[in-house]
C-alpha cells in the first residue's frame, strides 16, 4: 500500500511500496524508513568522517575530467538507493592528477597509473571504497560501444553546497548500467527508464 | 562474511535476454506511480544533493553497523 504523497511529506515517512519490484536492496525505504527517519537527526550517526564536500570540491577545482556513475549519481538525481561506495569514471589521462588529488584524503590506488590504464578500472581506498573506471571505451552486455569522451560532452552537472559534482546524462546513465550488467544495474535501470519516461 | 552463492549470485552478469527485458519490457502503471512517489517524497525531504547523499551515507553505515552485529 502507498502513502499518499501529502501523507508522505507531511510526515515524514517514505510512500511504502508493496509488491516484488522493490527489493529490500533496492529503496532504502522499503526496509529502514521508519528507524532511518527516527535516526537520521541523531548526533551520533556513525558515517566515516570521509568529508564527502571537500572531496568533490577537490575533484572539481583539479579540473579532472570525473564523472560521479552508479548509485550515488542516481541518488543525486531522487532516488533513494543504497550503496557504500563511490563510482568514478576518469578520463585515461586525468588517473595521476585524480590520485594526487585523492591522496590528501588518504585515499591510496591499488594499481599504478600505467597498471590502471592496462586494466581499465583500480579502486581508491582506506575506510572508504572508490572504484574507478578509467577506460577509454567499454561495451555494453549487447556490444554497445560507451565512450568517456561521449558521457563528459553530454556530462550534467549538480550542485552539492558549494561543490559541482558532474555526473552522466540519464540516457548515458541508462548505457553505463548495461556495461556491468548485474541484477542490481537491471533494477536502477529500470528506475532510471521511469525517471526518464515521466521528464518527458 | 557473506556465502560465496550470495556474492555470485549479485554479481554474476545477466543473460542478454534479461538485459533486453529491462530495457523494452513496459513498466506497469503501479510500478512507475510508486517509484515517483518515493522520488517526490525523497526530493522534498532531502531537498538539496548533500542532504540526499548525507542520508544514504548514514544509511549505508547503519546497514554495516547491523551486519557487524549479526555476524559476530
Amino acid at each position: 500500500m502507498c502513502a499518499s504523497p501529502g501523507s508522505a511529506s507531511s510526515h515524514g515517512s517514505a510512500p511504502s511500496p508493496s509488491h516484488g519490484c522493490h527489493s529490500p536492496t533496492r529503496l532504502l525505504a522499503t526496509r529502514t524508513r521508519r528507524r532511518a527517519h527516527a535516526s537520521y537527526n541523531r548526533s551520533t550517526v556513525d558515517a566515516s568522517h570521509f568529508d564527502e564536500h571537500s572531496f568533490f570540491s577537490a575533484v572539481h577545482a583539479s579540473g579532472v575530467r570525473a564523472l560521479l556513475i552508479g548509485r550515488r549519481a542516481l541518488v543525486l538525481l531522487g532516488l533513494p538507493l543504497l550503496t557504500a561506495d563511490y563510482d568514478y569514471w576518469i578520463a585515461i589521462d586525468d588517473i595521476e592528477r585524480f590520485n594526487t588529488l585523492a591522496a590528501d584524503f588518504q585515499l591510496h590506488p591499488t594499481r599504478t597509473a600505467a597498471d590502471a590504464r592496462r586494466h581499465g578500472r583500480y579502486v581508491l581506498e582506506n575506510d572508504e571504497h572508490i572504484d574507478v573506471l578509467v577506460a577509454r571505451s567499454l561495451p555494453t552486455l549487447h556490444g554497445h560501444p560507451v565512450d568517456f569522451d561521449g558521457l563528459w560532452a553530454r556530462r550534467q552537472t549538480i550542485d552539492v553546497r558549494t561543490a559541482s559534482v558532474c555526473i552522466p546524462s540519464l540516457d548515458d546513465l541508462i548505457l553505463t548500467k548495461q556495461i556491468a550488467s548485474r541484477p542490481k544495474d537491471l533494477e536502477d535501470l529500470r528506475l532510471l527508464r521511469i525517471l526518464k519516461e515521466s521528464a518527458q | 562474511m557473506i556465502p560465496p552463492a550470495v556474492v555470485a549470485a549479485v554479481s554474476r552478469v545477466v543473460d542478454p535476454d534479461e538485459l533486453r527485458v529491462a530495457l523494452e519490457s513496459p513498466i506497469p502503471a503501479e510500478e512507475r506511480q510508486q517509484v515517483l512517489e518515493l522520488v517526490r517524497w525523497f526530493t522534498t525531504r532531502y531537498a538539496s544533493g548533500e542532504a540526499r547523499l548525507a542520508y544514504v551515507r548514514q544509511a549505508a553505515a547503519r546497514w554495516q553497523r547491523a551486519r557487524t552485529t549479526h555476524t559476530s
